[in-house]
């Protein structure tokens, strides 16, 4: 009656799939060991919070075949050196701002989100700032009223107001300054940076 | 580690991977269909359709410069969807002959 | 028992908890298509609503009914199906009624808080009582904590059920499954600034729901729907769910590796996601093969048309939204430029319907043929059956629709935003005014149209299909898993 080979039968198959997702499962856990000592903030890939007392530059690094952020010389954020401590604090305001306006499901970050408006990635270094000298002041200006300071390039899409208080605009600049000096392998492509264009 | 797509062969790319996709799948189906309605006719229709599978896969490897490391991936893709269609084959039959053995007792599945 | 009358008495326990997530669930549904077409005419006339109900609260809205519409889909289909699989009544049906209406009023809330209240300022309390502000698992902390409870009933239903009744093959693989879904829910519910860290474990809950955990599910319910619908042999159906999750598990946890390119994650990821994205196919060619040599050497009877129309429009959609749609921007070498642009949308679009719309829809039409008495729902239905065929037609047509014209404007903006203008802002705006561009966003609202055209159907057809039949439907036997055999010991 049963002459089921046993490389067909349901009992091997079913030991097949056990094997197979344990040992898919054993390896994704190891990977996140590693991946999530290499993304902590402090490390070569994502940078101290601190790093927004830096200038921030987007190179290409022709090893890597890719372009890479460089921290450069002390360029304090609104010319403030702040300790780590108080880096991350701020940062961190900044980042819970981000979530709480539901930034993402308009914007992409890291090129997660929703795709109605830019990614802000390297939102920090956009030559749509401007230069250097002129881009904390805009960015404030625009964040603080995006109805009447908006940058819609024709499209007619503006920002909504997000009320956001000059404690909390100081903080998202402070996040995405940060964000910006994350190493994304390469993403976004070819971008110039505001150094390249002021 | 990569090289990214240059731009005058981005249409090819899309095309190109949605290709190796398609026509992987109709290989599969012919060579299925060929065999479980015992029409060997249709058997040189499905290399066919795997022979555009391996052209694809092909320009999709220029198209996207997959070299080094990327090699393995191509030729993974080249032998794991020559060779699927027949492990699935067999392991369909394999499992269904307690069926066919079985015979009509449930009378839903015999046919 | 009359036929053709919806009478609850034709329904066991679970099946009369199972209707009513159903009944929600079509709901939803209506819900996300009505926020899809808000957020969709935000594109064409950006002063619509500005300010008032903005694009990222519809396009919320519009996501998160999605996913809990799905997830209420499969819910009630596991209550469907557990009495008949275990063989004795839901252990805790008080319960579980307790918990479906403690989630839908969650939902409720939940949905009425984004809609009126929006947002929050950047504190803790927002991330509690608000909007947590992470894509697709937007709920605050508070429903999240009530959706792992409501989680925990469901599974301690199913668990003690197939314990206090018996296994099966399916049963093990749905409860080890219903764990694993719930458990990466966690790696979604806590909070850390480091956005690199953040996405890593968000990729956790989205990407192995969808591309893992959903896939299984969806294969036990199809497992047990070919026994039910076709009558096919337990042990053959068995024996491929095993083959399946082998298949789906086999590329799909490392498949996750396709997320891991530009967060800040080490560039190992891109051999790893691109290698694990080439196999992904695979089991949809397994299924291919296998369902060429089922239909060939069986001469099956179907007692349900819609239901098996949605089906194979399921074995389509998920080929084409998952497979080709997913390979053609998946290796790291074109998804640089593709990575957070529309060809995501169309391919979340195509992927979405077809893979979890599609057999959610199946089977509402098997759950209200049983409602309705087993009432006759193969050819020569009342009218022809138009409704579900015009549904069936409109939904697909519209949902391709929307597909091809983002996947237009997806082309468009990868080539002059990414490509051409180096991803800055003034890129993407030159991208997102190109007439091409445009010319997608108002193909995309009209095929939005479509499809809540085929949805409105669809719910008219769910409400009168099969009322006022006599014929009966003949209906296969399921087999019984063998007591004491080797499927009894799955679950342990």
């Amino acid at each position: 009656m049963n002459n089921t080979p046993w490389w067909a039968s349901e009992d091997v198959w079913r030991k097949i799939a056990v094997w197979i997702t344990a040992f898919m499962f054993v390896v994704l856990i190891f990977l996140t060991f590693d991946s999530v000592s290499k993304i902590t903030a402090g490390s070569e890939r994502v940078p101290p919070y601190s790093v927004i007392n830096k200038r921030i530059g987007y190179e290409f690094n022709a090893e890597r075949n890719m372009q890479v952020p460089v921290i450069g010389e002390q360029a304090p954020l609104f010319g403030q050196a702040l300790t780590e401590e108080e880096a991350e604090a701020l940062v961190t305001h900044g980042k819970k701002v981000v979530q709480g306006r539901n930034c993402m499901n308009c914007h992409t970050l890291l090129g997660n989100g929703a795709y109605f408006a830019p990614d802000l990635t390297k939102a920090w270094l956009d030559p749509a700032w401007g230069n250097e000298a002129s881009r904390e002041t805009l960015m404030t200006m625009f964040l603080k009223d995006p109805t009447n300071n908006a940058r819609t390039f024709g499209s007619g899409r503006k920002m909504p107001n997000m009320n956001l208080t000059d404690e909390e605009t100081r903080a998202v600049i402070a996040f995405l300054k940060w964000m910006s000096s994350i190493d994304t392998n390469g993403f976004p492509y070819n971008f110039k940076t505001i150094q390249q264009e002021g | 580690m990569i090289e990214p797509v240059a731009l005058e062969n981005f249409f090819i790319a899309f095309f190109s991977a949605a290709m190796v996709i398609i026509c992987g799948a109709l290989y599969a189906l012919l060579f299925a269909y060929a065999r479980v309605h015992r029409q060997p006719r249709l058997m040189p229709l499905a290399y066919g359709a795997y022979g555009l599978h391996f052209i694809s896969v092909m320009v999709l490897a220029y198209a996207m410069n997959l070299n080094g490391f990327w090699q393995i991936v191509v030729v993974a893709m080249l032998v794991g969807y020559l060779l699927a269609p027949h492990g699935i084959w067999y392991l369909c039959q394999g499992t269904h002959t307690a069926e066919a053995a079985g015979g009509a007792g449930d009378g839903s599945s015999s046919g | 028992m009359a036929i053709g009358v919806l009478d609850s008495a034709n329904l066991n326990g679970g099946q009369k908890l199972a209707v009513k997530y159903f009944t929600a669930a079509v709901a939803l549904f209506v819900a996300q298509i009505l926020f899809g077409i808000l957020a969709g005419l935000q594109y064409l006339m950006p002063e619509f609503l500005y300010n008032v109900l903005d694009f990222n609260v519809n396009r919320m809205v519009h996501i998160n009914a999605m996913i809990v519409w799905m997830l209420f889909g499969f819910i009630g289909a596991v209550y469907w199906l557990i009495e008949d699989e275990a063989g004795i009544e839901v252990v805790g049906l008080k319960l579980g009624n307790l918990a479906f209406w403690l989630f839908t009023s969650a939902v409720t809330v939940v949905v009425v808080v984004y809609l009126f209240i929006q947002t929050g300022p950047g504190t803790d309390t927002t991330r509690w009582l608000i909007n947590e502000g992470r894509e697709y698992i937007e709920a605050p902390r508070w429903a999240d904590i009530g959706i792992v409870v409501c989680m925990l009933i469901f599974f301690y239903n199913a668990a003690a059920t197939f314990m206090k009744g018996r296994w099966s093959g399916i049963s093990g693989v749905l409860v080890l499954d219903l764990v694993a879904l719930a458990g990466l829910y966690l790696a979604g519910m806590f909070y850390v600034t480091n956005i690199s860290v953040d996405q890593y474990w968000w990729w956790w809950v989205i990407h192995l729901w969808v591309e893992a955990t959903w896939e299984v599910l969806v294969g036990c319910i199809m497992a047990w729907g070919l026994m039910k619908t076709l009558g096919a042999r337990r042990k053959i159906v068995t024996t491929w769910l095993y083959i399946e999750v082998a298949l789906m598990f086999g590329s799909g946890i490392l498949g996750l590796g396709h997320h891991y390119f530009w967060i800040g994650t080490p560039e190992y990821w891109f051999s790893i996601g691109g290698f694990f994205s080439a196999l992904e196919p695979i089991p949809l060619v397994a299924m291919v093969v296998h369902a060429v040599y089922d239909s060939g050497v069986h001469r099956f009877k179907n007692a349900n048309h819609p239901a098996l129309a949605w089906l194979i429009a399921h074995a389509f959609g998920n080929f084409f939204g998952a497979g080709v749609w997913g390979f053609m921007h998946t290796l790291p070498q074109i998804n640089l430029y593709t990575h957070g642009t529309q060809w995501t949308s169309s391919h979340g679009h195509l992927a979405f319907f077809g893979a979890y719309a599609t057999i959610n829809i199946a089977v509402f039409y098997l759950a209200i043929q049983k409602w309705r008495g087993n009432v006759w729902m193969a050819g020569g239905l009342a009218d022809n059956g138009w409704k579900w065929k015009w549904s069936l037609a409109l939904l697909n047509i519209g949902v391709v629709g929307m597909t091809m014209a983002l996947l237009i404007a997806g082309y468009e903006q990868s080539f002059i935003e990414r490509a051409v203008g180096g991803s800055t802002w003034s890129g993407y705006f030159a991208a997102q005014t190109n007439p091409w561009f445009m010319q997608g966003m108002w193909w995309r609202q009209l095929f939005g149209w479509v499809t809540a055209a085929g949805v409105v159907l669809l719910v008219w057809d769910l409400v009168t299909i099969g009322r006022g039949e006599t014929r009966a439907a003949e209906m296969p036997e399921v087999e019984a898993p063998e007591p004491g055999g080797a499927a009894a010991t799955a679950g342990a």
